[in-house]
Formats: C-alpha cells, sequence, structure tokens
C-alpha cells in the first residue's frame, strides 16, 4: 500500500483498550475525511447522540501524501466526529490543522487514530512507534496547551533540543514528539474550545476541544522514526520540480509572482503588522510557510483569524500603533485553546450589548469586563479567561454565542438584526458574506460548519484591491471565468458558474459551482489533505496564459506516490461519494431541507450597508456583458433561495422535497448499504 | 499629518470627538483581508474611525461617514470637508487617505495623536 502506513490506530478510552484496524478496510475511501466519515458510520450506530456522550468517536486522519514531499499536502490532519459547536443540532463535522502532527503519525506507522469512549480520569496517550500507552495526566490537567506540550516533551524527550530520543535499541530520533492538546476551555467543556499542536496551529471549527474535554482526554503525543513507501520516487521529485519551475514563485522576479496561490510573492498569512526580526515557519513538507516565528517570541505560528482578533481594538486604544497586546492576545488564544472566530465575534456582540445598557456592572446580564480597557492585555486576558473557565458570565460565553444568545433570550432579535453576526448553523461569518460571495455560504448551509475554503476568493481579493485604488484589475474577469471554467470538471466550460450578478446567484449554473466546490473539497483538500492555503490554484499570474495548477497538480502528485491511475475526474467522483455519505450521517442527525435556512438578517439586512462604495467585486455579468461587479449591498431572497435549493438537489440527485439522499443516487455510488440504512430509518428521498 | 484645513474646534465639539457613542450612533466599516474576507468593523468613537481609515485595506461608506461626522459629532466644518474629499478624490482610495487626514487633524485639534502608516496595495 504505497503511501499508507497500513493501520489505523483504535483508542477505547473507557477501558483503555488498543487495538488496530487494517487501514485496507478503508482503503477505498483513500484517507482523511473519506476514511474518517466511513469509519464514524460504522463504528456510531446512533448518530442523533450529542457529540458530549462517551459513544461519540473522533477520528484523526492522515492521508496517503501525509509525511511526503508533495507541496502543500504534507502536513494537514482531519478531525472528524459529532461536533458540539453547531446550533440547533450538533452535526457530525470535521475540522483539520497543520503542523508536524499528520508526518509524524505516519512515521510511526499509523494511517489514523480513532478516539472511543471516556476516561474515567484525566489522561494523555503516548505513541513511541508501534508502542501506544494510555497515561495518567493528573499532573497536566489544568495546564494550557503550550505547558502541556513541553511538559510531554521533557517526558517523551528529555530536556533541551536535538539530543537522540531513544524508542528502542535500532530506533532513535532527534525530532521531538507531535502533541496534540487541550488547554483550559476544553477542560472545562466551552464549545468553542480547540485542539493545539505546537504554537499555533488548531483544529478550531467543531468544539473538539471540549469533546475531548468529555473523554478526559488531554493530549495524544506521537513520535516515529519510520518512512513512507512511494511508488514513483523520481515522478515525485519530478512532479515537485515541475510545479516549482512552472507555478512556484519566481524569485529572481518576484513581481511576475503577484498573483498566486501555490507561489506567492508574500506567502505569509498575517492580518497583524507584521515583526521587525522574524522568519517565516512552514509546516512540513510545505514549500513556501505562511507562519512566522519572530525574535520577540510572541504571536509565534499564528495566523489568520488570530492574528486579527485583537489588532483593531490595539490599533486604536495606542493611536494608531500596534503593540505586543495583538500578539499577546492570538498567544492567550492558543494556550487557552479558543476558537478565534467565536472569540472575535463574540467580542463584537459583546460590546454592542454592552453599548445597549444590556451587559456590563450592575446590568442585566452581569459582565464585570472592564470595557475601557479594551485593547489592553489585561482586557483579552480577562476574556479569554471567562470563556475559558467560564466563571460568571463567562458560563455563557463557554457555550459560543449563540447559545449564550439564547439564553439571554435575545437570539431571535439579534439574529433579526444581524447584531449577532452569526448566518449559518450557530457559527460566526467568515468574512466572506453569503451576501456576496454566495458559493461560500450556500456551501456552508448546505453542509454543517463555516466552509473555511478559500478556493474562488482570489476573484474577490484582486478585483476588490484594484478598484478601490482606481486600477483596472487583471486579467479581465470575463478571461477569469473562461480559465476556471475549463477546470471545473465534471461542469467544465460553463462560464456562467463564475456570475455573481444577482440575477444568476439562484440559478442551475450557481448550483454547478457549489457541488463543484463541496466534490472538490470533500477529496482533494479534505481527503487527500492538499493544504486550503495553495490548492485550489485557478489562476497564476507567472503563467503566460494564466492557467494555474489545479486539474493537473492534484492527480500527478496523488498518482506519484500511491501508483493509482487517479484521474481528476476520479477524485471529483470520490469527493461526491464522501458528499453523499456525509448528507446521509446529517440526514440521519435530523436534517431536513425545510431547516436549511440562514439567519434572518441575511435576507434582510443589506451587507455593508448603502452598498454605494467600493468594497466587494467579484466576476458577473451587468446587461450581457463580463466585468467585476459590486456584490456588497445586497440581501438574499428567502424565495429565491428555496429555488436555489431545488435544483441544487437535482443536482445532486436528492429528493427535492425533503433534501435527502436518494436509492439510486446512493446506489450508484456504490452506497448501497447507506441507502439501506436510510430506509430503515424511514429517511431516504423518494 | 496635514494640518491647516480644519477651523479650531469649541470645547464641546472636542468633547463630542473624543466621547464614545451609543450604541444607535455606531458606524460599520470594514477590513479587508485576503484570506478572511472583509471584516466587520463597529465602531463607536471618531478615534475608532481614524484608526479603520489606517489600516492598509479599509473600506467605508464615505457618504455615511459625512453624514456621521454632521449629525452625531455634530461637525459641519470637518462634514463639509469630507463632502469635498469625496467630490475630489478618482477612486476609493484618494478619499480614504484625504478622510483619514481631515480626521486625524480633528483628533490632533482636540488633543489625541493620530498616527498612520503608508497604505500599500
Amino acid at each position: 500500500m504505497n503511501g499508507y502506513a497500513g493501520k489505523i490506530l483504535r483508542i477505547n478510552l473507557t477501558d483503555r483498550r488498543i487495538s488496530t484496524i487494517d487501514t485496507k478496510e478503508y482503503e477505498q475511501w483513500v484517507g482523511g475525511h473519506g476514511m474518517g466519515s466511513a469509519i464514524f458510520w460504522d463504528l456510531v450506530k446512533d448518530k442523533t447522540i450529542s457529540g458530549f456522550y462517551p459513544e461519540n468517536i473522533v477520528t484523526v486522519m492522515t492521508s496517503p501524501l501525509s509525511g511526503t514531499l508533495v507541496p502543500g499536502a504534507s502536513a494537514r490532519t482531519e478531525v472528524q466526529g459529532i461536533g458540539i459547536q453547531s446550533y440547533p443540532i450538533e452535526w457530525f463535522t470535521r475540522s483539520n490543522f497543520g503542523g508536524r502532527f499528520a508526518p509524524m503519525l505516519k512515521y510511526a506507522g499509523w494511517d489514523g487514530i480513532v478516539i472511543e469512549g471516556k476516561a474515567d480520569k484525566p489522561v494523555w496517550v503516548d505513541i513511541r512507534n508501534e508502542d501506544v500507552k494510555v497515561k495518567d495526566a493528573r499532573h497536566l490537567w489544568g495546564l494550557d496547551t503550550w505547558k502541556t506540550q513541553e511538559m510531554i516533551w521533557r517526558e517523551v524527550g528529555g530536556r533541551g533540543y536535538g539530543g537522540w530520543v531513544e524508542l528502542s535499541s535500532e530506533e532513535r530520533t532527534t525530532q521531538r514528539p507531535a502533541v496534540l492538546a487541550i488547554g483550559p476551555a476544553g477542560e472545562n467543556l466551552s464549545r468553542i474550545a480547540c485542539l493545539v499542536h505546537d504554537a499555533g496551529n488548531a483544529s478550531g471549527q467543531g468544539g473538539f476541544g471540549a469533546i475531548w474535554g468529555s473523554k478526559n482526554l488531554k493530549a495524544i503525543s506521537v513520535i516515529g522514526t519510520g518512512s513512507i513507501q512511494i511508488a514513483d520516487p523520481k515522478g515525485l521529485m519530478e512532479s515537485r520540480l515541475w510545479a516549482q519551475v512552472k507555478y512556484g514563485t519566481d524569485l529572481k522576479n518576484l513581481d511576475a509572482s503577484w498573483f498566486s496561490k501555490f507561489g506567492r510573492r508574500k506567502p505569509q498569512n498575517l492580518f497583524w503588522d507584521k515583526h521587525e526580526r522574524a522568519r517565516l515557519q512552514a509546516c512540513i513538507g510545505c514549500h513556501q510557510g505562511c507562519k512566522e516565528r519572530s525574535d520577540t517570541g510572541y504571536g509565534n505560528e499564528s495566523t489568520c483569524e488570530e492574528t486579527s482578533f485583537y489588532q483593531g481594538y490595539d490599533k486604536w486604544k495606542h493611536g494608531g500603533r500596534q503593540t505586543s497586546a495583538a500578539y499577546i492576545a492570538a498567544d492567550l488564544l492558543q494556550r487557552y485553546g479558543i476558537n478565534a472566530y467565536e472569540a472575535s465575534r463574540g467580542l463584537t456582540y459583546i460590546r454592542a450589548l454592552q453599548k445597549m445598557g444590556i451587559l456590563g456592572r450592575g446590568k442585566r446580564l452581569k459582565c464585570d469586563l472592564d470595557f475601557e480597557k479594551i485593547g489592553e492585555v489585561e482586557f483579552a486576558d480577562h476574556y479569554l479567561k471567562l470563556i475559558a473557565y467560564r466563571q460568571g458570565i463567562g458560563d455563557d460565553f463557554g457555550e459560543g454565542f449563540v447559545r449564550a444568545s439564547k439564553r439571554w433570550g435575545r437570539l431571535e432579535e439579534d439574529l433579526k438584526t444581524g447584531v449577532l453576526p452569526y448566518p449559518y448553523w450557530g457559527f460566526p461569518e467568515h468574512g466572506y458574506d453569503p451576501r456576496a460571495e454566495v458559493e461560500w455560504g450556500y456551501g456552508s448551509i448546505l453542509g454543517d460548519r463555516d466552509i473555511n475554503e478559500h478556493d474562488f476568493n482570489p476573484f474577490f481579493w484582486w478585483p476588490s484591491g484594484a478598484i478601490w485604488a482606481g486600477k483596472t484589475p487583471q486579467p479581465p474577469a470575463e478571461q477569469v471565468a473562461k480559465i476556471v471554467a475549463e477546470k471545473l470538471i465534471p461542469y467544465e466550460n460553463d462560464p456562467l458558474m463564475l456570475d455573481f450578478s444577482t440575477d444568476n446567484i439562484y440559478s442551475e449554473h450557481m448550483a454547478k459551482l457549489v457541488a463543484w466546490h463541496r466534490h472538490y473539497t470533500r477529496f482533494w483538500k479534505q481527503s487527500v489533505l492538499y493544504c486550503d492555503n495553495r490548492w485550489a490554484e485557478f489562476i497564476n499570474s507567472k503563467v503566460p496564459d494564466y492557467r494555474g495548477l489545479t486539474g493537473d497538480g492534484e492527480q500527478r502528485f496523488f498518482n506519484a506516490v500511491t501508483g493509482k491511475k487517479f484521474s481528476f475526474l476520479d477524485g471529483m467522483e470520490m469527493g461526491r461519494k464522501i458528499w453523499n455519505l456525509d448528507n446521509a450521517i446529517w440526514t440521519l442527525q435530523g436534517r431536513h431541507r425545510d431547516m436549511v435556512h440562514f439567519s434572518d438578517y441575511i435576507y434582510h439586512v443589506p451587507y455593508g450597508g448603502s452598498g454605494n462604495f467600493s468594497m466587494y467585486y467579484l466576476p458577473g455579468r451587468e446587461k450581457g456583458k463580463w466585468d467585476y461587479i459590486r456584490v456588497n449591498g445586497r440581501c438574499l431572497d428567502k424565495g429565491r433561495f428555496e429555488e436555489f435549493k431545488t435544483k441544487f438537489y437535482n443536482l445532486e440527485g436528492w429528493d427535492t422535497r425533503s433534501g435527502w439522499p436518494k436509492r439510486r443516487t446512493l446506489e450508484s455510488l456504490d452506497l448501497k448499504s447507506i441507502a439501506d440504512e436510510l430506509e430503515r430509518n424511514k429517511k431516504l428521498g423518494a | 499629518m496635514k494640518t491647516g484645513k480644519l477651523r479650531v474646534p469649541s470645547n464641546d465639539l472636542s468633547k463630542r470627538v473624543l466621547t464614545e457613542v451609543g450604541f444607535e450612533d455606531r458606524l460599520e466599516g470594514f477590513r479587508l483581508r485576503e484570506r478572511s474576507g472583509p471584516i466587520t468593523v463597529t465602531m463607536y468613537s471618531f478615534a475608532e474611525v481614524v484608526s479603520l481609515l489606517n489600516d492598509p485595506h479599509p473600506r467605508l461608506d464615505f457618504k455615511q461617514l459625512e453624514e456621521w461626522i454632521r449629525s452625531v459629532m455634530g461637525d459641519t466644518d470637518l462634514a463639509k470637508h469630507i463632502a469635498q474629499a469625496i467630490k475630489k478624490g478618482n477612486n476609493d482610495q484618494e478619499r480614504t487617505f484625504s478622510i483619514r487626514d481631515l480626521m486625524e487633524e480633528r483628533l490632533s485639534q482636540c488633543g489625541m495623536e493620530g498616527h498612520h502608516e503608508e497604505n500599500i496595495i
């Protein structure tokens, strides 16, 4: 089995039983999410249980590419199980993170981990190649995620760096164990708690930190000395060099790489003002690196939302100058193990309630946060401690802000006005608002969570920047739509899939875009585990005709590692199969089309107010002519979204009345047993 | 910071500029980031607006801002200059810089220093 370690580790925390699953049993699902969903389906008989129940399992999966030299695909780890963040139903969900964990798990000889049951007291799992032990973690309970990892590093590898760790008389390494841990937020069962690995790699969405906390699982540590069999090592190296030369950053002419996901001129994914002295930090196998480590020691490895969480308050409070507060606040998020998006949008929300005179000292919602100190480290620490330790009103915050709002009797009203900016399933808005960039919102509401998949966002970023600055965005919208449409197999050559005009966003063209996106990400990004930061790449400014790597690269690397003969289309079809399996799980959990609605404000409050300013541009047609069109200032039409859902369900081969998968569709995907189970539960689409 | 365009504010106006407003008088803007999209920024003070305008990628409805300055802050002089900046600007980046400079000047007159770095696109 080229690319695979060959076995999956199964840990029952209730009786501390360690067993293995032969990876071959699930090889048809390839890896990552596909395998995780299939294992979940087989092992969790009652899919309607709460995520907090011991019967819920958590899968932690790698892919055949994990630990190899495939660029931007070596290091992601996929986490799945019934989540506890979504509302009103705790959907079966996913999250994933980078760093060193997936490669190290493969080097230790495991393709994944299945966590079952609940320990009777705090434990951690110590994996040293084949040797797996469930150990007492009472000395770790109460520590933050960084301290926990440091303690385990010492316990496994001794003090200092670069020394040998002896795993047996013939197996030793200078590596440190890769540790995935929870902090106080997870221990205290906050629904917005994360799993954190190294300084800043977090499995954030879904509340998996609290699920581990409920299982009394503090951490999993893994260290390995093995390697991975590659089917065609020469082909893999040639492919990497091909990608580097054709699509990678042109170091002699950086300006040529002004736009690319794969070969960026500025690879960092940081929103704050960068440190003066810092170096790039990358996940194992990555050709670029999106993180940094700085000489200050603050903010190391944090990226994306956690680097935005406190920056605005910090700069405002300090006369426009960013201080260390923004960095330290991000570090606190990592250490307590708290979801940055929830913390960020939640702070906006409670500040609004404070301004309304509802929340604060002596108010109906008693809260002793000193809002005068917002922007200072002291405030951030107090706020995040409330979430992590759930003291006072923090007990409500720890439920996530939708459930907190429900407790406060405000949910309906605040979702109507948009004061609580949570558009779908109790998840905070990401920024790619459903009213503007519809494929993001549609994908989220038709799924289980905020999708956090950035495949089409480049078509917002560069026109929105260029038009704001009075420049003409290049390449033109029509050319972009044509290039991308060529790559949208099996719906290829329909440029209207990229038309974000209001007339087109409820069309079958848009349904095809959403379906393509669901299928692509379910396989190539969440099962094969290509990183969202570098894939998909549709457009690359260095390539003379702008055509990016996607459609050529994914299967080339995959086949070099596995020796299989997968086409891009084969991958898309696998993605459709996995997407159908996930939908079958949600159907058993209670999903019905009647509940697939955005929060009220999405239908009633125009995005960005009047829309009469340069903010959000996407490709689209106006009076039959392609351009980058302004999409802020609009709402979604509820009735037309209903029509869209019907088109989408038809396209997927699902029952348009219920949204449930049909037998014919499932059997065409070799999922007869899934159809049988839905039928037994009277939930098979007609 | 460019200075000298605005009349010296009265004590009352200075106080209003330095005082946070209530929920109903809030202003919304956005900070754009490539990987997160537009991040909504809810602002309750003049200084917060200046801070947003100093972001590398700020987005704001300038007409709404002009109205906010006029009606909530009661600063007709600044509102008039903002209206002119909106009219004169060739694009929203130019408008952002002009309005930022004006608002920083006002903030400075009221006793609070702003700070800006060059916006880069």
